[in-house]
C-alpha cells in the first residue's frame, strides 16, 4: 500500500505555515469574494491562491483537479447561458441556441467560487501533513473522532487508489491484462469497482479494530507529539487575514 | 496477585452455530509469561481479542461467564478504559497501522497521545520501544513503505511504547527473521521480570517451551491444559490436539532420554543438551 | 536448462537507497529456499521476477524472456507467486472464483480452471469452503487460499512468499508436501521463508541474502554448516542443527532422525546424503 494522502513534501514556506492559518485563508477566500461585489475580488483572490500554490510548488498537482471541475463547470455555463431565469440580453447565438448575458455572468460567477474554493482548499491539503491539520483542529476544540473521520475522507482517494493498485497488482499477477490500449485498460477497469469497494469497507473496519486497541477512543485529554507551531508568521497572518474579512465585511454594511 | 481471572467464559461470533471459545476458566500472575497454542481455529485469536474487550464489545455476538483484568471487569467496561491497562499485538501487522500518520516515529505517538502521555515524556519512551524491536533506522519512513518483518516490529514496537501492565501478542514474531524473533522473546522476558503480564499466542513451539511459564493448550475453544511447558509438551495425546513437542523433546524422546530429576523430556537446547552429552545407549 | 536468470540485477525504490546490488544468479529445478534478514530485500526479489517491479539496471530472464520484454500478464503463465500478505491477493467474493480467476485468465477453458481450482483447493484441506467469502475466513485459511489460487495455474515456476505464516503444524506439513509435489513434478519452486527447521526438511538449495546481495547459495546441508555466516545475516541453523553444533560436532543435521542415527553411530558426523 502507498501512502494514504495527497500531502505533496516539497518542503516550501508554504509548508511551514501552520494549518490555521491555512484554514482561515480558505474562509477569507470563501468570505472576502462573496460580500465585495464584482469579479474583481474574486479574480484577485484567485490570483493570490495560484501564487501561493505555485510557491509551494504544487500547482501542477492542482491542475487535474481544476480540469474535472472546469468539466462539470462547462455544464453549469451551458445550462445557465441558455436557460437562466433572469436572462434578457441575447449576447450571441449558436445554431438555434441563444446564449445571455445574465445567465452568463450568474454562472461565471458561480465557476469563480468554485475556482477559489478549490484552489484554497488544495492549499491546505496538498502542502499540509494531514496529520498536523487534524491535529491543529483538535487542538482547536475539534473532537478527535470528528478529526479521524475528517482525515480519513482527505485520504479516502489516495487510499481507493493505493487499494486499486493493489488489486489491479494481484490481477495482472494472474494474467489478466491491465496494460495497454485504453480499451483494455477500460476492461480490466470495470471489475475493478466491486472488490475496490468491498477491500475499503474490510480495511476500514481492520483499521477501527487498530485504533480502538491503541485507545483511540480515550476520554482522557489528549496530547501531542510535536508542539504547536509558532513563530511570528503564524500569529501575523491570521491576524492579516482576519483584518482583511472584517474590512471586507464593514466595508459592505457601510454601502 | 491474580492479573487476570477468567471463569466461564464462552463466546460465539455473530451468524454463527459453534461457540467459538466454549466456557474457558484460569487464572494469570501478575509478571507471569503466558503462552496459547494450538491449532489453526482452535481459539488462540479469539481468546486474545477476549481478554482486550474486542470481544464482545466490537465483534457483538452471544458472551457469557467474566473475564477480569486489574480489577476490570472486560464485558462490561469499555474498550478505552481496558486499553489504559492492556496492549494488544494483532496477528496481521499489515491491519495494525493506524493510516493518520506519516512516519514511524508518530506512528509510536499515536497510542501516547491517545493516553494523554505528556509530550516531554513521549520520545524518550518510542526511542525505547525503536531500539528494542531494532527500528531506529526507520523512524522517519513512512509506515507503509516497511518489509513485512519491519511492519511487525513497528506493530510491536508501537503497542510497547504505551506500556500496558499486560500485554497481549497474537503471533507477534511471524514475519520476522530469526535473530529478530529471539531478540523479541528476549525483550518480553525481561518486560516480564520487570512485572508486566505477558500472553502470548504463538505456534513456535521451542520458543515457548523456553520463555514462557505456563502453556495453555486450546483445542476447539476448549482449554485442554494449562501447566508448565514441561508437563504440558509432555502430553502423550498432544497430537491429537495437532501440537507437536519441541524438537528437542522429539530428540530426546527418540532416544529414551528423560530428565532423571523430573522423569519428563527435556524441552530446551541448554537441558537437552545436557541430557544428550552424557547419554551412552 | 536454466528457468530463471539473473543478470547484473539491480534495483532501488528511491534513488540513493540501494535494495539490491549487483545481483546475478541463475535458478533451475532445484527446489530453492531464499532466507535472510527483515529488509534485506527478498519480496522486492521476487516482485522483480514477477515483473511487477522493473529493474533499475540489468536483466531478469524468465524461461528465456526478459522480464522487460513481457507485460506481467503476459509473464503469468510462466511465473506464479504468492503474496506475502494474503490481503494483496484476494479480491473476489467467494473462494472458488478467487482460485479460478488465474487459470481462467491464461487460458484454461472454464471446466479446466473448475478442475485445476477445485485440485487446488483439495490439496490445501479447504475443499470444504469453496462456497465461502475469504473476507470471512481467518488469516491462516486466507494464506493457503492465496497458495492454492496460484498452484491451481499450474505454472511451470512458483514462487511462495513466507507461505508458512499463521500455519500450525499440520498446515506446515500440507505445504511441505505441496512443495515437494510441485518440484516433483519438475517446476521451479522459489520460497522466500523465516522458518528455518522448515527449510532444513523441503529445500534441495538454499540462498542467504544479505544488504541486496546473495550471501551464501549452494545445497541447503552446506549453507547450514557455517553458522558464523548466518549469525552475521540475522539467521540461525535449524533446532536440530544447533543442538548437533552444542554438543561438540560440526556440520549440520537436518532432522531429528538424521541426529538420533548419527548419535547411534556414536561418530559425530552426520550420514552422507542429499
Ligand atoms: N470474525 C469472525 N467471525 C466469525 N467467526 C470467526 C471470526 N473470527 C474467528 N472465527 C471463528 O472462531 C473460531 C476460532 O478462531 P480463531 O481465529 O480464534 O482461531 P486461532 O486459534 O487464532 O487460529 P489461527 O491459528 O488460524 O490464528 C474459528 O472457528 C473461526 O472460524
Ligand atoms: N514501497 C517501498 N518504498 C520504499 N522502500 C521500501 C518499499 N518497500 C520496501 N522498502 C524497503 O526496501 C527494503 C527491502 O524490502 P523487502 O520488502 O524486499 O524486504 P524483505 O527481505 O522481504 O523483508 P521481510 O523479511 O521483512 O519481508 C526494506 O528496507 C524496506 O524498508
Ligand atoms: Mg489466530
Ligand atoms: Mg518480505
Amino acid at each position: 500500500m502507498k501512502a494514504l494522502s495527497l500531502y505533496q513534501d516539497r518542503g516550501t514556506v508554504v509548508h511551514r505555515v501552520d494549518s490555521r492559518s491555512k484554514l482561515l485563508y480558505i474562509l477569507s477566500a470563501i468570505l472576502i469574494p462573496a460580500v465585495l461585489p464584482g469579479f474583481m475580488p474574486g479574480l484577485a483572490m484567485l490570483a493570490l491562491s495560484i501564487l501561493i500554490l505555485a510557491t509551494g510548488k504544487v500547482f501542477g498537482k492542482v491542475l487535474p483537479l481544476v480540469g474535472f471541475s472546469l468539466l462539470i463547470l462547462a455544464s453549469i455555463v451551458l445550462i445557465q447561458g441558455l436557460f437562466y431565469s433572469g436572462n434578457k440580453q441575447l449576447l450571441f447565438s449558436l445554431w438555434r441556441f441563444g446564449f445571455y448575458r445574465e445567465g452568463l455572468l450568474f454562472s461565471g460567477g458561480i465557476c469563480l467560487r468554485v475556482m477559489n474554493i478549490l484552489c484554497a482548499v488544495s492549499i491546505l491539503v496538498l502542502t499540509t501533513r494531514p496529520s498536523d491539520l487534524i491535529e491543529s483542529l483538535v487542538r482547536l476544540g475539534l473532537s478527535p473522532h470528528l478529526g479521524y473521520v475528517l482525515s480519513s475522507v482527505l485520504q479516502i482517494i489516495p487510499q481507493m487508489t493505493a487499494t486499486m493498485e493493489t488489486i489491479t497488482d494481484a490481477q495482472r499477477s494472474r494474467g489478466m491484462e491491465t496494460e495497454g490500449t485504453l480499451l483494455v485498460r477500460m476492461k480490466a477497469f470495470l471489475p475493478l469497482i466491486g472488490p475496490v469497494v468491498m477491500n475499503s469497507l474490510v480495511s476500514t473496519r481492520e483499521r477501527s479494530l487498530a485504533l480502538e486497541v491503541r485507545a483511540f477512543s480515550a476520554r482522557s485529554k489528549k496530547t501531542f507529539l510535536n508542539p504547536p507551531q509558532g513563530g511570528t508568521a503564524n500569529t501575523v497572518i491570521p491576524l492579516v487575514l482576519l483584518l482583511a474579512m472584517a474590512a471586507a465585511i464593514v466595508w459592505r454594511v457601510m454601502q | 496477585m491474580k492479573k487476570i481471572t477468567v471463569s466461564g467464559l464462552k463466546y460465539r461470533y455473530p451468524l454463527t452455530e459453534e461457540l467459538a471459545l466454549k466456557g474457558l476458566s484460569f487464572e494469570i500472575e501478575k509478571g507471569e509469561f503466558i503462552g496459547i497454542i494450538g491449532q489453526n481455529l482452535s481459539g488462540k485469536s479469539t481468546l486474545c481479542q477476549a481478554l482486550m474487550g474486542l470481544v464482545p464489545h466490537f465483534y457483538k455476538g452471544g458472551y457469557g461467564g467474566s473475564v477480569w483484568v486489574d480489577g476490570l471487569e472486560v464485558g462490561k467496561a469499555e474498550i478505552h478504559e481496558i486499553a489504559q491497562k492492556v496492549g494488544l499485538v494483532f496477528q496481521n501487522p499489515f491491519t495494525q497501522v493506524s493510516g493518520s500518520k506519516m512516519t514511524v516515529f508518530e506512528e509510536l505517538a499515536f497510542g501516547l497521545e491517545n493516553l494523554g502521555v505528556a509530550r516531554e515524556d513521549m520520545a524518550p519512551r518510542i526511542e525505547h520501544a525503536m531500539e528494542l524491536l531494532g527500528i531506529g533506522r526507520f523512524r522517519d519512513r513512512n509506515p507503509f513503505d516497511l518489509s513485512g518483518g519491519q511492519m511487525q516490529r513497528m506493530a510491536i514496537a508501537s503497542v510497547i511504547a504505551m506500556e500496558p501492565e499486560i500485554i497481549v501478542l497474537d503471533e507477534p514474531t511471524s514475519q520476522l527473521d530469526p535473530q529478530g524473533a529471539e531478540d523479541v522473546f528476549q525483550a518480553i522476558e525481561a518486560l516480564s521480570r520487570r512485572g508486566m503480564t505477558v500472553i502470548m499466542a504463538e505456534h513456535k513451539i521451542e520458543k515457548i517451551a523456553r520463555y514462557s511459564d505456563r502453556v495453555l493448550l486450546l483445542h476447539q475453544g476448549e482449554m485442554v491444559a494449562f501447566d508448565t511447558p514441561q508437563q504440558v509438551f509432555s502430553r502423550d495425546d498432544l497430537e491429537r490436539y495437532g501440537v507437536v513437542p519441541p524438537v528437542f523433546a522429539q530428540v530426546c524422546k527418540g532416544m529414551g532420554i528423560r530428565n532423571p530429576a523430573t522423569g519428563l523430556y527435556p524441552m530446551t537446547l541448554d537441558e537437552a543438551c545436557d541430557q544428550v552429552v552424557n547419554w551412552h545407549e | 536448462m536454466n528457468k530463471i536468470e539473473i543478470r547484473k540485477l539491480r534495483f532501488h525504490y528511491s534513488a540513493g537507497e540501494e535494495i539490491l546490488s549487483d545481483i546475478s544468479l541463475d535458478f533451475d529445478a532445484r527446489s530453492t529456499a531464499i532466507i535472510g534478514q527483515n529488509g534485506a530485500g527478498k519480496t522486492t526479489f521476487v516482485k522483480l521476477l514477477k515483473g511487477l517491479l522493473q529493474p533499475v539496471s540489468g536483466d531478469v530472464l524468465i524461461d528465456g524472456i526478459n522480464t522487460r520484454d513481457m507485460t506481467v500478464a503476459g509473464l503469468a503463465r510462466h511465473v506464479g507467486l504468492v503474496f506475502q500478505n494474503p490481503n494483496d491477493q484476494i479480491f473476489k467474493n467467494k473462494v472458488l472464483d478467487e482460485v479460478m480467476f488465474g487459470p481462467s485468465n491464461i487460458g484454461q477453458s472454464p471446466d479446466e480452471a473448475r478442475a485445476s481450482a477445485l485440485a487446488a483447493l483439495q490439496m490445501v484441506g479447504l475443499a470444504d469452503k469453496q462456497a465461502e467469502n475469504p473476507y470471512d475466513l481467518s488469516l491462516s485459511e486466507r494464506k493457503l487460499i492465496s497458495i492454492a489460487s496460484i498452484v491451481a495455474m499450474h505454472t511451470d515456476i512458483i514462487i511462495f512468499d513466507e507461505p508458512t505464516i499463521a500455519q500450525d503444524h499440520a498446515g506446515k506439513e500440507r505445504i511441505k508436501a505441496i512443495i515437494r509435489e510441485l518440484a516433483k513434478q519438475g517446476k521451479l519452486v522459489l520460497t522466500i521463508i523465516h522458518d528455518m527447521d522448515f527449510v532444513a526438511e523441503t529445500f534441495e538449495r538454499t540462498l542467504v541474502f544479505a544488504e541486496g546481495k546473495v550471501l551464501l547459495d549452494g545445497p541447503t546441508r552446506e549453507v547450514y554448516g557455517l553458522p558464523g555466516i548466518l549469525k552475521q545475516s540475522h539467521l540461525e541453523p535449524p533446532h536440530i542443527t544447533q543442538l548437533y553444533n552444542r554438543i561438540g560436532c560440526q556440520g549440520a543435521v537436518l532432522t531429528v532422525e538424521e541426529f538420533i542415527a548419527a548419535r547411534r553411530a556414536g561418530t559425530g558426523r552426520p550420514p552422507v546424503s542429499a
